[in-house]
């Protein structure tokens, strides 16, 4: 027997994905989608002002309007219950107590007949607001002066950090979190030849998933039953359970497809008012929020971030310390876990003697930020991938040397306790430096329009921390296979890879697998569907329960054929022993009888904890992503045009080629919108300027540069099924910083702050 | 029946749908999009941004693109209107479905039947599209999941397809 490795027949092949019929014929089920028997529409009131004292709410009329079912104001809620909601800290309430925070926060909600019966409804609420001073931005609410929004500490907590990390609640005025990190001793700086101090500006995107949040709840008959447009069920689920005070097993969460979320659709946003919209009126409640809405429900975190770095004349980085703030909006969300991943990744993807980071989420007036694609990530490689480019021109250094002279190799721990990065970085950069032809580029720049090239290397933790995964697959007697696990068909393609997976273990085709539907009572537990978990995590469960259930079904027919298991193998419900074929169905009756049987098996994974990982547990996987840019500016109109992008992911094993490029393709054109154009415009009192689907600009097809390519690396060094990883937010990670990079090589001036406009420009070249 | 039901007015309406004669009354104020969603059950018709800015919801109306959000159902009376139920013929996919499967050319999948559509009424006013025309069309519509390429390589291999189908 020689010991060649069995071709892979299911995994690494663009099958169809298996949502696909369901999705373009329309026939696909979303949360919009469903409706009960008795359903009522919910509408939200929403303050006008930016912070203000509630004084006084009147809903008398409201409450006597034709249709109006429901109305619920801070008076309503019921004592016995919990009205906030949040991640480490619960500060959001259901509806606004005492206090509104942002324009958009939520005042009441009414349920009616129609949707409009409750919009007219609405209008007769009178609310007296008492204005108090705005924190428009990080600055504002940093401000002596600036009250604070929360009074009182909220409800929260600090979960355990290991080596070199820690948190602290609240440290100061309008800071509901501060990550830091350290390693290594700030005595590093004396001995670098020159030390860096810049400071770098993020802006905000909203996330503009097409479907809007929705919720259906129905809570009648003691079970709570909530339809979801959801990402993280089960959280879901305990956060009701919590704030109702219900037994987790009094609640179920249905999610169906999934229209989009980019981060927005974790955690609570319309479930916690339809749920009591629902027990108020005895009746099933949906509330479907607007895409103004959305734009008031959950952002991407703005940010400033100040960065001091030790360097020697060589090029070779030493020592750095960061300062981040996030912007957090009004209410914390995810904020302390966006400012622990934001604060332990901007060292990017370097070697350094010294690191002493420390990222603070600040509250201000404005929308709530969450999370988004990137997760922290996309602001530290903004922020550190500029300045390494900065630096090393400062030096004179070419910065592709620059980047080769530091970058980690592969298996060499991030930090001390970390696992080790598995990708070859120079591999990937030295790929999309020849794709895009950076080392030979010869720019004739003596016109006014400008020609350069930039690269960069975003890069995160993937796969969360300290994530579990269960898993279960079945097979009936025909070969009927279900999966069933939580991660949410939310567009990743994620039904379709891990049913391949179980496809490749079992001997089928993707075909004979279906993907059940998640509902918090059958499907297990899972954490949620974020950090590009669903290979590299969720993977490995669903590998280990398909192929527990492949021994389970050749040792019953090794039993029963009375041949030895080891010279068993599974294909497609037919056992091959030899030459000979067994279809499995027989044995089945045989032994269980007519009906039949259903074999079932569960897997499981978890990293282990390790109190000398920084985080509590090793990082699963990295997430890293190369671009190269090459742009023309025109000096006279600041006019950018980016001719080329090329950016590129590491998947380890592409499980799914298109699926993965699919991935690739689309947080490249989301990362290029957010450097050229796409950003939420506050006007410094609070009010967002273009919250809404007409002047919010999101990446059109002709927004797609004239040579835009994505490159898929299969370096097969991932943890997951067949060397695979996670894919979806690495190419979001390096474009900004490779455009600004670029935008330097061409004109020689640099940009700090995004997006990076023609005003800009002009104003950098002094022209303005 | 609450007293908001009655005050509205109705409208008489007759028009095609998907190949079908319909007739009914519908509320002078009932947007197409809901009307096929809620009172038809077609709930292929995706409500994105309601705005008719982003697509989702799109509809042929003899033959072209409209939001079907912002088009009120009345305007429809006389008319032929296409939504994504109505495009495969005895359970078979069209080829531009066929075309968007093959190219994995959605993710989500909430912009994909105004996107098909939209393909639709492209390739049937230009058989033989350029690049720079599918990405003009295309860009009449949203889709924050794909970042477009794999959208317009589906929209060419659907309109290479549909010419060599009409080959004798």
């Amino acid at each position: 027997m020689s010991a060649v490795q069995p071709t892979l027949k299911q995994v690494g092949v663009s099958a169809p994905r298996s949502d696909a019929h369901a999705k373009v014929s329309g026939r696909a089920i979303y949360g919009p989608d469903i409706t009960l028997p008795g359903m009522l529409h919910a509408k939200l009131l929403r303050s006008p002002r930016a912070h203000a004292r509630v004084v006084s709410i009147d809903a008398t009329a409201a409450r006597a309007m034709p249709g109006v079912r429901a109305v619920l104001t801070r008076d309503e809620i019921p004592k016995n219950i919990v009205p906030f909601y949040g991640y480490f800290i619960k500060d959001q309430p259901m509806v606004a107590l005492d206090t509104v925070r942002y324009i958009g926060d939520i005042v009441c909600a009414v349920a009616a007949d129609t949707e409009a019966a409750a919009v007219q409804a609405l209008q007769a609420i009178k609310v007296v607001y008492e204005d108090l001073p705005v924190a428009s931005g990080i600055e504002a609410a940093l401000q002596p002066e600036m009250p604070a929004l929360f009074e009182q500490a909220p409800m929260g907590i600090v979960p355990p950090y290991g080596q070199g990390a820690s948190a602290v609640l609240r440290p100061r005025k309008n800071v509901c979190y501060e990550f830091a990190y350290s390693t290594g001793s700030a005595d590093a700086f004396a001995g670098c030849d020159h030390v860096f101090e810049d400071e770098f500006r993020f802006s905000r995107m909203t996330h503009y998933h097409l479907e809007p949040f929705v919720s259906v709840a129905d809570a009648r008959a003691g079970q709570i039953q909530v339809w979801a447009s959801c990402q993280n069920p089960f959280p879901l689920r305990k956060e009701i359970a919590r704030m109702f005070k219900r037994p987790e097993n009094q609640i179920t969460v249905h999610v169906p497809y999934v229209g989009g979320g980019f981060g927005s659709k974790n955690n609570v946003k319309t479930e916690a008012v339809s749920v009591m919209l629902s027990l108020m009126s005895g009746r099933p409640v949906r509330l479907c929020l607007t895409m103004e809405e959305s734009f008031l429900t959950n952002t991407q975190h703005a940010a400033i971030l100040r960065l001091k770095t030790g360097v020697m004349n060589d090029g070779t980085l030493i020592a750095r310390e960061s300062e981040i703030l996030l912007d957090a909006g009004a209410y914390s969300d995810a904020s302390p876990l966006v400012a622990e991943k934001a604060g332990y990744r901007v060292p990017g993807p370097y070697r350094w003697k010294h690191i002493n980071t420390t990222c603070a989420c600040v509250m201000t007036n404005t929308a709530p930020a969450g999370p988004f694609r990137g997760f922290g990530g996309t602001q530290a490689s903004w922020a550190s991938e500029s300045q390494v480019d900065m630096i090393a021109r400062r030096l004179g250094i070419d910065p592709y040397e620059m980047r080769m002279r530091n970058l980690l190799a592969l298996h060499e721990p991030f930090m001390p306790g970390e696992s080790g990065v598995d990708s070859d970085m120079r591999e990937g950069l030295d790929l999309v430096c020849e794709a895009i032809g950076y080392h030979g580029r010869k720019h004739d720049n003596s016109g006014p329009v400008k020609r350069g090239m930039g690269i960069a290397i975003g890069f995160k933790d993937g796969g969360g921390v300290n994530k579990p995964a269960q898993a279960r697959v079945k097979m009936s007697t025909n070969g009927d296979v279900f999966l069933q696990c939580g991660t949410v068909e939310i567009g990743q393609g994620a039904h379709t890879t891990l049913a391949q997976v179980v496809a490749e273990v079992l001997g089928t085709r993707v075909e004979r697998i279906s993907y059940a539907r998640i509902n918090t009572d059958f499907t297990p537990f899972d954490q949620g569907t974020n950090a590009s978990s669903g290979v590299a995590v969720m993977g490995r469960a669903v590998m280990r329960a398909a192929e527990a259930l492949r021994c389970q079904i050749l040792e019953f027919a090794a039993r029963e054929m009375k041949v030895p298991v080891a010279e068993l193998a599974l294909e497609d419900a037919t056992i091959v022993y030899g030459d000979k074929r067994q279809p499995l169905a027989p044995l089945v009756m045989r032994h269980f009888g007519g009906t039949g049987y259903e074999f079932s098996a569960d897997g499981y994974y978890k990293p282990e904890l390790d109190h000398h990982a920084p985080l509590e547990a090793q990082c699963v996987f990295w997430e890293i992503g190369w671009g190269a840019v090459e742009v023309e500016v025109d000096t006279e109109t600041g006019q950018i045009k980016v001719l080329k992008l090329v950016a590129s992911g590491d998947t380890g094993r592409s499980l799914n080629p298109l699926v993965c490029r699919g991935q690739e393709d689309g947080a490249a054109l989301m990362g290029l919108a957010q450097t050229l154009f796409e950003r939420m415009v506050y006007d410094g009192s609070g009010r967002l300027l273009n919250g809404d689907p007409l002047t919010y600009r999101v990446p059109l097809a002709e927004d797609l540069p004239r040579e835009f390519s994505t490159i898929t690396q299969e370096q097969g060094h991932g943890p997951g099924p067949y060397g695979s990883k996670g894919a979806g937010e690495a190419t979001i990670l390096p474009i900004a910083s490779a455009v600004a990079n670029a935008v330097h090589d061409a004109i020689g001036v640099r940009i700090t702050e995004l997006p990076i406009t023609p005003v800009k420009i002009l104003e950098a070249l002094g022209r303005a | 029946m609450p007293e908001t039901m009655t005050a509205v007015s109705e409208y008489p309406l007759e028009f095609r749908l998907n190949n079908q004669p319909v007739r009914c009354r519908v509320p002078v104020e009932r947007t197409l999009a809901d009307f096929l969603h809620d009172d038809l059950g077609l709930t292929g018709t995706k409500l994105g941004c309601s705005r008719g800015v982003c697509g989702a919801c799109v509809t042929l109306v003899d033959g072209k693109p409209v939001a079907s959000c912002s088009t009120f159902a009345f305007q429809v009376n006389g008319r032929e209107v296409l939504s994504i139920e109505g495009l495969e013929t005895d359970g078979v996919l069209h080829t531009i479905q066929q075309a968007f499967v093959a190219r994995s050319a959605f993710q989500c999948g909430y912009c994909t039947a105004g996107m098909v559509l939209l393909t639709k009424s492209l390739l049937d006013h230009h058989p033989e599209p350029s690049r720079e025309l599918i990405v003009e069309w295309i860009s009449s519509n949203v889709c924050r999941c794909t970042g477009y390429a794999l959208i317009i390589e589906a929209v060419e291999e659907a309109a290479r397809k549909l010419r060599a189908e009409r080959q004798p």
